[in-house]
């Protein structure tokens, strides 16, 4: 039976930490019974390279030596992978308990308990437990998006990548050439801010419009990333929540609880009608006729006009 | 344990934990084997497959220098400890996993103080100990929506046991119902909810704290009878297979649709626009969706909800077409464009 992989990386890692002078590849494959048993030298050699990425990954530091003799060795030096002192009390270790069980998406969700661990290794108290205290409060990092997991390594390496998107009312998507800077995640959706180099300007993309695959492309940035990235803003705005204006409805008495919720005012009518003046951001029209005959807009006439064409268009439908 | 996803094993993750476990082990010899594993957030059956593949472990299978660790099922001893054991510095990825949920978590409104600062505080010294591996954790952030007051309320009644009055709002229905319920817990997806036993309909019920409109906590104790917590990984709204069937269809304009709502198909139209198959135990409080599509798509099927949205919109319009239907608003003129249908 082929040997699994994790003893093969374990065994790797124990080497080269064990080690106090460069262990070349050739010492290492006659260390490990894995790499013995590899076959060719080129499967051997294919096995090895994809061994250290994986223990990179991972977060351990392995230098490349030459020898005198021309000869590569491999070293994993105790001060530059040792974890400096940290001290964390109870309460601290708790909080950190319920952070690192957040992540619903694999990678994170395993980097996170990874985390943990090796703090617990270091001497996390564990008088409370983390993963029964705090049992009535679960916040969850929801990712559904195949994008996030590439777009999440490019952001990190900063690499370009290439996708194709489809813009809200599009019929078609478009290949969009991306600088990934940041993913911000809000009100469970995953958005990516970045330079789009064919129109030469920031933009704000939604995951779940990437259709088909990530591809990560060869280069360096062109644009400056900057130091910060607003993602929240500008998706609050495609919601509707930034608006400088106001709009004036009648509303049924008892009817439409959000809307007053964000009124500004509310004057009672008589008859079974309120009017209200709410904030006019974009999309307001498409919600106010989510009401039905329980709303009337007032004014101003553009937002009177954009509901009465959606109305005609269900009353058609 | 509820709400924690059983992830298939990843040779990564497993390499990643071995090494902090044999780091660990130093430290305790005889340590049990519940105690470690609760430690690591692993099963005990998880904690015993790495044991077995530690023994095979060490820095050369020749020399006989593997890790001598065994168990008897009930303690683990590892009788040749040595110095290779450190300690492990943060990696990127970690440190990123880690720092992006404790902020998260830390901006959540309603948190209780105590447990903010503790949050807060082990945030900072994570990121002292990770040096440059949390660097890129800047590019990743997370929001947490939730109503503060509500939140606290809600996380006080279940800390104290008490049942809760509220009332709330149901979007399907635009009203406002008021209710008793015996909270459970408190969940945070994008949006936060209260997962609680609903006095009124005796069932479980999951409550949007931004609908919420008023809060009290009674004194009556709170008595929600045993449930089984559901794994809401996979959403909160788990749509079951006896609810009526919705086939929507929308142009381009209303792919967000299939966003929004939890579905059985999306089928892809020859107009860029989708026919989405769903199912919703009360298909009437779909109306809203199809006054808020107008143009952008239709109810399929059931026709009678195709005709409530028909209707409540032609009834809608009516008050446009006519002004003396409005009281207190004659006095303003009209715009052109609304010449009937």
């Amino acid at each position: 039976m082929a040997i699994a992989k994790a003893e093969r990386l374990m065994n790797l890692a124990l080497c080269l930490l064990g080690t106090r002078r460069p262990l070349s590849k050739r010492e290492l494959r006659e260390s490990i019974e894995a790499y013995l048993e590899a076959g060719s030298d080129d499967s051997f050699n294919r096995m090895f390279e994809r061994d250290k990425d994986d223990l990179r990954e991972l977060g351990l530091v392995i230098e490349t030596v030459e020898n005198l003799d021309g000869e590569v060795g491999y070293l994993a030096r105790r001060d530059s992978n040792r974890l400096p002192p940290i001290t964390l009390d109870a309460e601290e270790a708790a909080a950190l308990g319920l952070a690192a069980k957040v992540w619903q998406q694999a990678r994170l969700a395993g980097a996170a308990s990874g985390a943990l661990q090796k703090l617990r290794a270091a001497g996390l108290p564990e008088d409370v437990d983390p993963y029964e205290s705090h049992g009535a409060l679960e916040p969850h990092i929801p990712v559904h998006e195949a994008a996030f997991e590439p777009l999440m390594l490019a952001c990190r390496d900063r690499r370009p990548v290439v996708f194709d998107y489809r813009k809200a009312t599009a019929v078609r998507p478009e290949t969009r050439h991306v600088e990934p800077w940041a993913l911000e995640c809000w009100r469970g959706h995953w958005y990516l801010a970045g330079w789009d180099r064919d129109r030469g300007a920031e933009r704000v993309f939604r995951l779940s419009r990437i259709t088909g695959k990530v591809r990560a492309r060869a280069g360096r940035y062109t644009a400056e990333v900057p130091d910060v990235v607003t993602v929240r803003e500008t998706v609050a705005g495609w919601a509707g929540e930034i608006t400088d204006r106001s709009a004036l409805i009648r509303l049924r008495s008892g009817a439409g609880y959000p809307l007053r919720a964000k009124a500004v005012s509310v004057r009672e009518l008589g008859g079974g009608w309120d009017e209200l003046e709410i904030p006019y951001g974009h999309g307001l029209d498409a919600w106010l006729v989510e009401f039905g005959p329980d709303v009337v807009v007032v004014e101003p006439a553009e937002l009177r006009a954009d509901v009465v064409d959606r109305l005609r268009a269900v009353a058609k439908g | 344990m509820a709400g924690k996803p059983a992830r298939p094993t990843n040779a990564i993750d497993q390499t990643r934990r071995m090494l902090s476990l044999v780091t660990y082990l130093r430290e305790r010899p005889g340590a049990r084997v519940g105690d470690v594993a609760r430690a690591f957030g692993i099963t005990e059956d998880e904690l015993i497959s790495d044991l077995d593949v530690l023994p095979l472990c060490g820095t050369s299978f020749r020399g006989g220098d593997l890790l001598d660790i065994d168990t008897d099922g009930d303690r683990i001893w590892w009788h040749n400890p040595d110095d290779v054991a450190e300690p492990l510095r943060i990696a990127a990825d970690e440190a990123t996993a880690l720092l992006v949920a404790a902020r998260a978590v830390s901006t959540l409104p309603g948190l209780r103080e105590g447990d903010r600062q503790a949050l807060l505080r082990a945030t900072a010294k994570v990121e002292a100990a990770s040096g440059e591996a949390a660097g890129a954790s800047s590019r990743l952030s997370v929001t947490f929506e939730s109503e503060g007051g509500v939140f606290a309320d809600v996380d006080r009644a279940i800390s104290e046991r008490r049942r809760l009055w509220i009332r709330y709002y149901s979007p399907s229905r635009d009203e406002l119902s008021e209710r008793e319920i015996d909270p459970i817990r408190l969940v945070s997806v994008g949006h936060t909810y209260v997962e609680a036993w609903c006095r009124r309909s005796e069932a479980r019920r999951t409550f949007r704290l931004d609908r919420v409109a008023e809060i009290r906590i009674l004194d009556e104790p709170s008595a929600p009878p045993e449930v089984e917590l559901r794994d809401l990984s996979e959403g909160l709204v788990q749509p079951a297979a006896e609810d009526p069937e919705v086939v929507v269809e929308v142009g381009p304009g209303g792919r967000w649709v299939a966003e929004y709502y939890p579905h059985d198909s999306a089928d892809e139209l020859p107009d860029g626009g989708l026919r989405i198959t769903l199912r919703t135990p009360d298909p009437t409080s779909l109306r809203r969706l199809a006054l808020r599509l107008g143009g952008d798509g239709r109810i399929v099927s059931p026709e009678d909800l195709a005709d409530s949205a028909r209707s409540a919109a032609r009834e809608a319009l009516a008050a446009y077409d006519a002004p003396d239907g409005l009281e207190g608003v004659e006095d303003r003129p009209y715009e052109g464009r609304e010449q009937g249908l």
